[in-house]
């Protein structure tokens, strides 16, 4: 079931064992090697965001939101200590509550242990945030992008659960060449924990068992020779296992999802001018053991988004975008096949450690009503083809 | 449909507005290293990969300890706007992207001259950036090629 306004003992638990090991490794002396000086100390950051959503004629987000929500808002809190010259560690905590989502449940955000052998390649082992596009990386912390949300047809919140960390292990590097620019790549594998109960819409009359089989991938940018340009692209494939126990059906139902990904990026960032632009395709096949009950499925999305903003003044940085996302390229028919989202952004940066955004959204069809892993969509043939949703948000940051 | 042309219209003066507000004071600085540091010229790309953190290590395969002046260091915005290609506030949120999703942290941002010396003479590997007309003592100043 889906926990609300509760929170998970054990969750807890974890949080302030790691709060203890980030307090033990800066109790720890920094040891200083062959008359070296010492290791720079344990360095602390955090963030906490509140947000306010209110949206026209369809409820997105939160539960409600077309009377008002403050069910937006995050907090998180990060170590990371130079063990040595070339071996590092950190880690970060966050809990977040985003309409029926997260509800405040702690969780291990990313730790990581991290080996630099060369500046073209480092061994990072642990739970690492998935380097996928642009921003996917960042895409919790409000104080790290202009926009309040990032667009949904390449970063969607509503799926956060497929794309924000992998429990496993990356080889990364970066590698300058002379006049031809450098290179940054990123090779990941592993898996990720799903929370079933949060899949399951409440008296639903059946239980989930998931299971990521696996989760790889990689990211490629070339910093082109044009200084301040970016190109890449990211490609991911998923494994998901999912067992339904409903009462009567004997053997369970299972559910084999094969999933593939891939997103092309372009980034000029030019002084205080930020263009960005981004496409891509994925595929999700899907067969289960009753085809007659569940047929497979076998479709493939589109998405796209183009994306600018500008530091007018220190504190000032206005930005917008345009989005469109297709869930099914085979049918674009309907507003259920499709998403148009224009946007636009007011940061105004109060402070090095406060700020406030403000954002409008105009959208056009209805596919980003549908959470990406809902068992039980809500029908969104019937939703207002026409709508929109206003954002406040602040946050501080240290 | 005309209040959409509006916005957008507002949106694009704000942008114009950008372009008036780049005035050009630029303070001098000089990089300063380590004195047994064999170094005597870098070139600005690997400035910025330095103080970016893209890359970690001097050619002689000494640990990179690069440190920055405080935000509202004029001489920081100066180092800022010619090396790094980028304002300040532009690499801050360089650095809230790295530190939130685990992948380093920014340098030390120190408050003077003095400090920025202090910290380039302590780590062989030091690097840093002071006023033109600061006192070195000891460190050794290098020269930027394009």
């Amino acid at each position: 079931m889906v926990r609300k306004g509760g929170t998970d003992l054990n969750s807890w638990r974890v949080a302030c064992a790691g709060f203890c090991f980030c307090i033990a490794l800066a109790a720890a002396p920094a040891r200083a090697q062959d008359g070296e000086a010492e290791a720079p100390p344990i360095e602390f950051h955090g963030f906490a965001s509140q947000g306010f959503i209110l949206t026209l004629k369809n409820d997105y987000l939160a539960e409600d939101s077309t009377e008002g929500s403050f069910e937006f808002a995050e907090v998180g809190f990060n170590f990371t200590k130079e063990l040595t010259e070339r071996l590092s560690t950190g880690g970060q905590f966050f809990a977040q509550d985003l309409g029926p989502t997260g509800n405040f449940k702690p969780q291990i955000d990313w730790f990581y242990l991290d080996f630099r052998a060369e500046d073209w390649l480092g061994i990072r082992a642990g739970r690492v945030k998935i380097p996928y596009g642009l921003y996917n990386e960042f895409q919790d912390v409000d104080s790290a992008r202009v926009p309040v949300l990032l667009p949904q047809s390449v970063y969607p919140l509503q799926a956060r659960e497929l794309f924000f960390s992998v429990t496993g292990g990356e080889v990364y590097g970066f590698l300058r060449m002379g006049g031809f620019g450098a290179l940054d790549y990123h090779l990941y594998g592993g898996t990720f924990f799903l929370d079933a109960d949060e899949l399951t819409p409440p008296g639903a009359g059946f239980e989930l068992a998931m299971h990521v089989r696996y989760v790889a991938g990689g990211r490629l940018f070339w910093e082109t020779p044009l200084e301040g340009l970016r190109v890449g692209g990211s490609y991911e494939r998923v494994r998901v296992e999912t067992t339904a126990l409903i009462p009567g059906l004997t053997p369970p139902l299972e559910l084999d999802s094969r999933s593939w990904l891939y997103v092309l990026s372009a980034e000029y960032l030019a002084g205080d001018l930020l263009l960005a632009a981004e496409y891509g395709r994925g595929n999700d096949l899907q067969t289960s053991n009753y085809p007659e009950d569940q047929p497979t499925i076998d479709t493939t999305n589109e998405r796209a988004y183009v994306m600018v903003s500008q530091r007018v003044a220190s504190w000032f940085q206005p930005g917008a975008y345009a989005s469109v996302f297709f869930p099914d390229v085979e049918n674009r028919e309907g507003r259920a096949q499709r998403q148009l989202d224009v946007a636009l952004t007011l940061r105004f940066d109060v402070n090095p450690f406060w700020l406030i955004k403000a954002e409008g959204h105009f959208l056009y069809g209805t596919a980003a009503l549908k959470k990406g892993l809902n068992v039980n969509p809500p029908d969104i043939t019937q939703a207002a083809e026409y709508w929109g949703a206003y954002f406040l948000k602040t946050t501080a940051h240290f | 449909m005309k209040r959409l042309f509006l916005v957008l219209l507002i949106f694009a003066l704000c942008l114009s507005a950008g372009a008036w507000v780049s005035a050009d004071e630029a303070p001098g600085y000089r990089i300063v290293v380590h004195p047994s540091n064999p170094v005597t010229s870098v070139t600005r790309t690997f400035l910025q990969d330095a103080f970016l953190k893209r890359i970690k290590r001097w050619p002689n395969d000494e640990l990179l300890r690069p440190v920055d002046l405080e935000p509202r260091s004029d001489v920081r915005k100066s180092f800022s706007k010619r090396v790094i290609g980028r304002s300040v506030p532009a690499v801050r949120a360089y650095w809230q992207q790295r530190i939130f999703s685990g992948r380093d942290v920014p340098p030390p941002e120190l408050a003077s001259d003095q400090e920025v010396i202090s910290y380039v003479l302590r780590y062989a590997g030091g690097v840093g950036y002071v006023s033109a007309g600061a006192d070195l003592r000891g460190t050794k100043a290098i020269v930027v090629r394009d």
